[in-house]
């Protein structure tokens, strides 16, 4: 724990702790009341998290951590646990807790979800641990680093708070590459394009640090000959970390960027590229945040891959993509997003050899990276560590590649790469499907069919 | 049967009854969350998902790791379950044919070898143990008495660890007996409308 994370809690006051608390009842609702009368504490959870898997120590049992919170639960909320706190393990909300609450959710849980599908009774745990963590944000407990991060969006519209110049210009640059790159001199990001079909949405990263895979995005758009178009004002980053703070009300704020930016660009599908957390930041947790359903679809760019390529509009050869090549599967988009067979399948055409990991799909370990972690540098040596049993999965594929659909996966998997001397190529899909693409003719295409994702 | 026992039981039962559902409706209390996100999936499948498929060893790692606790488990519950169900029976001064009872003694005994098993077993592991609270204890105790007196007898001691059973009930984690399926929808629905559950959601062709 950081020393000024240490401070704030030494200078936690009886009104701050009770402010906590009332913001962790204000969170519950009957699902989550009914997850903390549930648990049976059996253990049979520990193995499914990764931080236990790496370092088998009760503190980082998925019950352990939840216990420190359902007996805060059952001391202030349950008659018995008022009446007989030690038959029960009901306890206080005090400082040792609220450093327990921090050391458990902040510092030893990437909210993966992968203990719900383990647990004996079936508690989703991350809803749960979402609650305290807002709690702490109430209390001013949330890591600084991890913070900083929703503040540059409040302020900046996206997380790395890249001016608008720069990232124009970022646009401009990536553009003539893409020219270069398909020959074609037409090919083109567009900019605030009014009416567009789609706006697509990145991680600020690929524009600091991985424009290639932007590059690769606009490719695939130029091939399926997409109308699409990028904001240059707000609503151009997907990425909204309140998700990991659990602010909703920041949370809400960051999100609207989106619908704002679709609806003064008049765009009707809101396009998420390759990030699992913007991905249920968007599809899932964004109407609830705003408290009203979208009056627009909201897919990923795996989605809309895959739907290229089963409606004849992009082709890949295969022979071009040689290294056998390994998937990813961020917790956010597969466990949490529901997204898991559309990458697959864009894979399978777009690479050679495709080799699975073991376990996969939903049942697919964590990075390490999610909840938040690469944004708590307090944190780093635990991340790392925790990383461990995705590192053992890709070895034991033997890929050369591993394809990560999200920006934050592979910045993890990037450091794991290094940590665990993995020797892997990290790439999003598609980069893969970019590099595969076969051009296409001059002919027009058709009139886009795209099928709206969602109902 | 005495009906000093009898009216016994039946308080206990009614008492278990009452606190469980005094306990849902201070759940229900807390409100519902509205959701306003278009759903990708059928809630409805993901919930029979949740008590069906996800609950088997080929969808959960935590059961196909741990067969032992899985099928000790499996065997505690049934034999509480059959004692119940032999508890109601000897209410109703109903008696079950030779070769029924010898199936459910039978229950009753892999029962209680489950339930001693997983209380040896919650004493022994230094890590559950020390994630134990003592209502893990007098919970596992009181139920696997009830289902090896429910085997062995006397009736007199039998309807006595009823009633403590009973009476605990809506106290203690034995409540999950509730909320294991308020849990386990709430599981369901929210997979299920993500297009998560059943596997493969709504992007399987």
């Amino acid at each position: 724990m950081s020393a000024e994370l240490d401070q704030k809690l030494e200078a936690l006051t009886d009104e701050t702790l009770a402010k906590g608390l009332a913001v962790f009842r204000e969170h519950l609702k009957e699902a989550e009341a009914g997850f903390l009368n549930a648990c049976v504490r059996c253990g049979l959870c520990a193995d499914s998290c990764h931080y236990h898997r790496a370092e088998p120590r009760l503190e980082n049992v998925p019950g352990r951590k939840l216990d420190h919170i359902a007996s805060v639960f059952r001391a202030h909320y349950t008659t018995f646990g008022r009446v007989a706190p030690g038959l029960v393990g009901a306890k206080r909300f005090d400082r040792d807790m609220a450093r327990a609450w921090v050391d458990a959710v902040f510092g030893r849980c990437s909210l993966c979800g992968r203990c719900s599908l383990n647990c004996t009774i079936g508690i989703p745990m991350p809803a749960l641990f979402r609650a305290a963590r807002r709690a702490l944000g109430a209390m001013g407990l949330v890591p600084d680093d991890l913070q900083a991060n929703v503040e540059n969006s409040l302020r900046h519209g996206n997380n790395m708070a890249i001016e608008r110049e720069e990232w124009v210009e970022t646009l401009e640059w990536i553009e003539e590459e893409l020219q270069a790159e398909t020959g074609d001199p037409q090919a083109r990001i567009p900019v605030d394009k009014q009416g567009a079909r789609c706006l697509f949405t990145v991680n600020p990263r690929e524009a600091k640090f991985f424009p290639l895979s932007l590059q690769a995005s606009a490719k695939v758009f130029w091939a399926a000959k997409e109308d699409w178009t990028l904001a240059s004002e707000a609503g151009w980053d997907l990425t909204n970390y309140a998700l990991f703070t659990c602010e909703d009300d920041q949370a809400a704020a960051i999100v609207k960027n989106l619908t704002d930016a679709m609806t003064r660009l008049g765009c009707e599908v809101l396009v998420i590229g390759e990030c699992g957390h913007g991905y249920q930041s968007a599809r899932w947790m964004g109407p609830e945040w705003l408290k009203s359903a979208f009056p627009f679809p909201v897919v990923s760019i795996l989605e809309l891959m895959d739907q290229y390529l089963d409606e004849g509009r992009i082709q890949v050869d295969p022979t071009k993509n040689t290294q056998p090549v390994t998937l990813h599967d961020p917790c956010n988009l597969v466990r949490h997003g529901g997204i898991s067979e559309p990458q697959r399948r864009v894979l399978r055409r777009a690479v050679n050899t495709f080799t699975e990991m073991a376990p996969r799909g939903i049942e697919n370990y964590c990075c390490g990276g999610g909840g938040g972690q690469l944004a708590m540098s307090e944190y780093r040596n635990r991340r790392l560590k925790a990383g461990r049993m995705k590192a053992d999965q890709i070895r034991a594929t033997g890929a050369k590649v591993v394809a990560a659909p999200c920006h934050n996966c592979i910045d993890q998997l990037s450091e794991l790469n290094k940590e665990y001397q993995l020797k892997v190529h990290i790439k999003t899909v598609a980069e893969l499907v970019a590099a595969a693409l076969v051009p296409p003719t001059s002919t027009p295409s058709s009139t886009p069919t795209f099928a709206e994702a969602q109902p | 049967m005495s009906v000093v026992l009898t009216l016994g039981v039946l308080a206990s039962a009614t008492w278990a009854v009452a606190g469980l559902v005094l306990l849902r409706a201070e759940a229900r209390a807390y409100g519902s969350r509205a959701l306003h996100a278009a759903p990708a999936g059928d809630p409805a499948a993901g919930v029979r998902y949740a008590f069906t498929g996800a609950m088997s060893p080929g969808a959960k790692e935590s059961v196909r790791e741990h067969l032992p606790s899985y099928f000790a488990g499996l065997a505690y519950h049934g034999g509480i379950f059959t004692a119940l169900g032999l508890l109601l029976l000897a209410l109703c001064d109903v008696a079950l044919p030779g070769r029924i009872l010898m199936g459910a003694r039978i229950l009753l005994g892999l029962g209680v070898l489950g339930g001693l098993g997983l209380l040896l077993k919650r004493l022994l592991k230094p890590e559950l143990r020390r994630l134990s609270h003592p209502d893990d204890v007098v919970s596992n105790l009181l139920a696997t008495a009830f289902v090896a007196l429910a085997l062995t007898g006397p009736v007199t001691a039998w309807m006595l660890s009823a009633m403590l059973l009973l009476i605990y009930v809506p106290l203690g984690k034995i409540r999950h007996c509730l909320f294991f399926f308020v849990a386990r929808r709430h599981l369901g629905a929210f997979f299920g409308r993500r297009g998560v559950f059943p596997p493969g959601g709504a992007h399987v062709r």
